[in-house]
């Protein structure tokens, strides 16, 4: 029980700082990202925003920044933070025309 | 942010989300560089189901067939690729041409569950249409190939379908005299390649386009085009079926990847993405034009008629963590179930026939 209390410690403690920070957010209505091409810092997030009607499945295959997110439920977000400078493509698995950008910068 | 989990205040509740959503994390977490956070449920308000008029207005037909900037249409590209398509000499039994698997008599498919390769070997899926493939976003029911050009050269260099390796081939072609000037005229700059030769029959297959149906004289305001029963079937299709969801737009299909359920062993699109759960045994979705024509049905050819389509998404399919989330039992009546495949039968046009070229020799 203790470890299961400090581990939660630990990743509320994490997912705090993420909450705190006005993350820029990125939409996906109509099978659509609202930004193709995405700046931000390293160790900042992005808010992947499921404001569409059908479930997408966001991911990178960029090399050393791979993530899958698995199905986005529609009225669901996720934040995603970037810590390593780059630029690193992001897709939605189900949807090939979904293909969008994101610099990560130091 | 509006409609964040309710926070708890005893340090229970907090250890219970945290960890529940920990074990989130944890199973899509990234590696290193990225790290995945919470998924939060948001308010995404309440919306007014959208109009009959504003969802037939996304069902328009375009006036014009995109080509890509790097392969731009010309008469003599499309006529080349025409005779290319056709050619049996292609394959390296000269016996099969990309019109024996992808016939205009059979709605651009072949009519056959699978399709057969090489030495008449059955293959694994059902040979897709090629109508409407100027509109593609990626290819093949596995999306392994980006582009029509790719496309094009896959299945003749395919051991198991045409078997012939595009150096003998080209060879072939350069061997037969009237080919030449074809390619000549086509590309004054690049002359006889292979990478020619899927531009030519790339820039052919766009200008196979479904022509107008019952469905489209609807869609431009003639009420009388299509039945009372297809109307009230494409109410379904867009409404408590959700086929649109998938099957979306004039071609209907946005090209995506979906497992419908189907309860066959080839993983598809999971051969490719492999570390994604909800890409395993998913397929890209087909469009519907020509559908009625179409037949057998699915990318495995298991399915006889739309009847039997509609049932297998009425039932929903085998339920595995990879079947799309859009897939459920629907609940449909029979009488919701016979409006759907009138509707889809209005998707059929009265296509003009395809003259077979006369072949170089």
């Amino acid at each position: 029980m203790h470890k299961t209390i400090a581990f939660a410690l630990v990743v509320l403690t994490g997912f705090s700082a993420g909450a705190l920070a006005a993350n820029q957010m990125v939409y996906q209505k109509g099978r659509v990202f609202s930004s193709e091409n995405v700046s931000i810092k390293k160790g900042d997030a992005l808010t992947f925003v499921n404001d569409d009607s059908i479930p997408h499945n966001l991911m990178s295959a960029t090399k050393g920044s791979e993530f899958n997110l698995g199905s986005q439920a529609p009225g669901t977000s996720t934040d995603v933070t970037f810590k390593e400078a780059g630029d690193i493509q992001v897709i939605c698995a189900i949807h090939p025309r979904m293909k969008m950008m994101v610099k990560v910068t130091d | 942010m509006p409609g964040l989990f309710p926070r708890r205040s005893n340090l229970f509740g907090t250890v219970v989300v945290a960890a529940s959503i920990g074990a989130i994390s944890f199973a899509s977490i990234g590696l290193g560089a990225v790290v995945v956070g919470e998924t939060r449920r948001i308010d995404l308000g309440s919306k007014a189901a959208p109009g009959i008029d504003s969802i037939k207005s996304q069902y328009k037909r375009p006036a014009t067939i995109p080509f890509p900037k790097e392969n731009p249409y010309t008469p003599e590209k499309a006529a080349l690729g025409k005779k290319l398509y056709f050619d049996t000499r292609l394959s390296v039994s000269m016996a099969q041409s990309c019109a024996s698997c992808h016939s205009p008599g059979f709605g651009w498919g072949d009519g056959l569950a699978v399709g057969v390769g090489h030495g008449m070997a059955k293959l694994g899926r059902h040979s897709p249409t090629i109508v409407n493939a100027a509109w593609g976003a990626i290819f093949m029911w596995d999306g392994r190939l980006a582009t029509l050009e790719e496309q094009a050269l896959g299945p003749i260099e395919a051991a198991g379908e045409m078997n012939m390796p595009l150096n003998q081939l080209m060879d072939r072609l350069g061997s037969i005299s009237e080919y030449k000037p074809l390619f000549a005229a086509a590309f004054p700059s690049e002359g006889m390649s292979a990478k020619t030769l899927a531009k030519a029959i790339a820039t052919y297959e766009r200008t196979v386009v479904s022509e107008r149906a019952p469905f489209d004289a609807w869609i431009e305001g003639n009420e009388k085009a299509i039945s009372e029963e297809a109307k009230r079937g494409f109410a379904v299709f867009n409404g408590k079926a959700m086929c649109s969801a998938c099957h979306e737009g004039w071609n209907f299909t946005n090209d995506g990847f979906q497992d419908i359920g189907l309860p066959s062993k080839d993983i598809g699109r999971g051969e490719f993405v492999p570390g994604v759960v909800k890409m395993q045994h998913a397929f890209k979705t087909p469009g519907l034009r020509e559908i009625e024509r179409r037949s057998p049905y699915m990318h495995d050819g298991s399915l006889d008629t739309l009847e039997a389509v509609v049932e297998h998404y009425d039932h929903g399919g085998v339920d595995r963590p990879s079947r799309s989330d859009l897939m459920k039992p629907l609940g449909l009546s029979a009488q919701e179930k016979a409006d759907l495949v009138a509707f889809m039968k209005t998707l059929t046009s009265n296509l003009s026939p395809t003259a077979v070229p006369v072949l170089p020799r």
